[in-house]
């Protein structure tokens, strides 16, 4: 018998492993020497990410002179990647923080290795607003507010920017502390299996003495609710906040009161594809494809469709308040967008974001894994121009027709860009390497309470049969009955 | 209770299971027969289990509020004192940008909200770790073989008033526990 949430649902695990045999299967990858597919990947990214870090490097060195922005264009590839990486952190968040909120028990084969995606996007993300800076050393501490002796002259806390730091912060740091809690179960697990007295120690270490208990267990649970509840409204005030540092200035494009929805749409959209990308390879090169299963792949095409066309409703109405509200500059910028010198890519982003995710509505299309690995990475090329798009095609013509202008990038952004998939992939590539990938103790949950009991009844399911136990030895917590129906359709 | 002397690491009668509905059944058994339960260990948090076992609501949720309090009044002072208070002592230095009021309330709304996340976050999961011991380094104090694999282990405190080990035995063998130990914690 296999892990069923429901009679009427899918299997959440496929050919029902036993409790042992999960830990097995999903420690397996981490135990054992890594495949030489394992190494030649692992450098290939690394390679990448070095010459990323150097590039970042010259440009300290050098200013940021070296890259095509000028006196129009002054945002470019720098803010147009802060705002991809950080909108792919937020699919983390939602599988681990609004999907636990709604009971949605497919989450628990994704939702870790989709939170350490979401801590690598975010360091990633946060990478851009410090070089973009150009002395990030002068710039990155002003954010701060500090005593200092020039005034002593405080942080302006009514802009923006300042908002987007305390926002990009505190969201690093809650995914951060979510993620480790998630954790520390597992490290003991993995403690609990060492064979060498150095991965002892240091699982020993950082598992804290986790013990199994349940007075511990009934504290943890309470604390994940919290940071669960927390963080879903955080995940959703990060990207309110980063639309805010374009939707409060006064360029045309910019200045409308529909980016905080549609950038968090935006947001999941992206992050789930990218979610897809990472587990369509994890999973085959793991051998964890009964954990994650198509069922798992099929639901996050479902909700990247849904997304899709969020985005794409949000397009439509761009331009529709940009005729309705009759502001010429309004109206010059969104045509401008369409036909201009830059609309390939717009129509790029068109035919990525809105168009092609329409395949998933076909049932052979959103179980076929080809098709998703490719949907998953075109939607991510159409996310990087939405914001490309948002960016550089409203400013590259603005009020003033003689200070229109065109923007090339230069090599040193390219390799920017280059450079920080590099660290990303390398980060997560390490990450299956040393931590459980798959939220082992979660799995077991959803996997444990289906499973029949070993010495039960012949007949009845097993959760009745709980139930009849219970009854028998424990008339008076009528309540522990009562909820148990919840238990069953949860 | 009668004196210091009890310094000696206490021993627990454990029985082990197999699976979460034995776990969950012979705990409520024991806990109507009224022996006393020091703790139940299992692989993952069993639904019911704290319930069966007569362990009171987490604390840590008011911890969590306290922190997020916290967190907003340090947001609002940070703000209204950096924005728009000159004292002598450490003066603030209110800056006129565009006119804007000095204190918004509006503007202060995103870094207030912020804080209290990041306080109230913070601060529960601080507070899971000191209600639970749980520290760099920290071994555990009584760990059952298996029960971070597949295991689901009850342990009942020999010590304790109203312990009486046939009746746990002949519970825990009803209930068809793969094991039945003395084990002593770990000092």
């Amino acid at each position: 018998m296999s892990a069923t949430a429901s009679h009427l649902r899918e299997p959440l695990v496929l050919g029902s492993p036993s409790l042992h045999d999960i830990t097995e299967q999903v420690l397996a990858p981490m135990e054992r020497k890594p495949s030489m597919l394992w190494y030649a990947v692992t450098a290939a990214t690394g390679l990448v990410a070095l010459s990323g870090i150097a590039t970042i490097s010259w440009q300290l060195y050098e200013g940021i002179g070296t890259w095509g922005l000028n006196k129009t264009i002054g945002w470019g590839f720098d803010i147009t990647n802060f705002v991809f990486w950080i909108g792919i952190g937020h699919a983390g968040t939602l599988i681990s923080a609004i999907l636990f909120l709604f009971r949605q028990k497919w989450r628990t084969s994704i939702n870790r290795s989709a939170e350490a995606m979401t801590l690598f996007a975010v360091l990633c993300a946060a990478m851009f607003p410090l070089i973009h800076m150009g002395r990030p050393w002068f710039g990155a501490v002003w954010f701060v507010p500090y005593p200092n002796l020039r005034g002593p002259l405080w942080t302006n806390f009514r802009s923006p920017l300042v908002w987007d730091m305390f926002a990009i912060s505190t969201y690093f740091t809650i995914s951060a502390v979510f993620w480790f809690i998630g954790l520390i179960p597992d490290l003991a697990t993995v403690r609990d299996r060492a064979k060498t007295k150095l991965r002892r120690t240091i699982y020993g270490t950082l598992s804290l003495g986790w013990s199994g208990s349940n007075k511990h267990w009934s504290h943890y649970e309470t604390v994940y609710m919290c940071l669960a509840g927390l963080s879903t409204p955080l995940v959703l005030s990060v990207h309110t906040i980063v639309s805010t540092d374009f939707a409060t200035s006064v360029i045309p494009g910019w200045h409308t009161t529909i980016f905080p929805p549609y950038f968090v749409a935006g947001a999941i959209f992206s992050g789930f594809a990218m979610v897809m990308t990472l587990l369509i390879i994890a999973r085959k090169v793991l051998q964890i494809e009964h954990l994650i299963t198509i069922k798992h792949l099929e639901n996050m095409c479902l909700i990247i469709t849904a997304t899709g066309m969020m985005v794409g409703l949000a397009y439509a109405t761009e331009f529709l308040m940009a005729w309705y509200s009759g502001s010429n500059y309004e109206g010059f910028t969104f045509v401008n967008r369409a036909t201009g010198p830059m609309s390939w890519a717009y129509w790029i982003m068109v035919s990525c974001n809105v168009i092609s995710p329409q395949v998933f509505w076909f049932k052979k299309m959103r179980t076929s894994i080809p098709v998703m690995f490719v949907m998953s990475i075109v939607v991510n090329i159409g996310m990087w121009f939405e914001r490309f798009v948002i960016i550089v095609t409203s400013l590259h013509r603005d009020y003033l027709p003689s200070s229109w202008a065109m923007y090339s990038p230069t090599w040193v952004e390219y390799m920017t860009l280059l450079g920080s998939f590099g660290i990303f992939f390398t980060l997560f590539l390490l990450f299956t390497r040393v931590l459980p990938t798959i939220a082992i103790a979660e799995v077991k949950a959803v996997s444990g309470w289906a499973q029949k009991p070993a010495h039960g009844h012949a007949d009845g399911s097993a959760r009745a049969e709980a139930g009849a136990h219970a009854h028998a030895a424990a008339d008076h917590d009528a309540s522990a009955l009562a909820k148990e129906p919840e238990a069953v359709h949860a | 209770m009668h004196d210091a002397a009890p310094q000696a690491p206490r021993s627990f009668l454990v029985g082990v299971f197999d699976d979460e509905h034995a776990i969950l059944a012979v705990t409520r058994a024991i806990a109507a027969a009224g022996l006393p339960i020091h703790d139940c260990f299992t692989p993952y948090a069993v639904h019911g289990l704290e319930r069966a076992q007569g362990l009171p609501r987490s604390k840590l949720t008011f911890v969590c509020f306290g922190g997020g309090a916290i967190g907003f009044l340090t947001a609002v002072a940070l703000q209204t004192y950096t924005q728009g208070i000159e004292t002598s002592f450490l003066s603030g230095w209110p800056l006129n940008v565009g006119g804007k009021p000095f204190i918004p309330n509006t503007a202060f709304v995103p870094v207030c909200f912020e804080l209290t996340v990041l306080f109230a976050g913070l601060s529960a999961a601080a507070g899971l770790l000191l209600f639970c011991g749980l520290l760099p380094g920290r071994q555990p104090k009584l760990l059952v073989d298996g029960v971070t694999d597949d295991k689901f282990a009850i342990a009942l405190d020999t010590a304790a008033p109203g312990f009486d080990e046939a009746k746990a035995r002949a519970l825990m063998a009803a209930h068809h526990a793969v094991e039945v130990s003395y084990i002593a914690e770990a000092a």
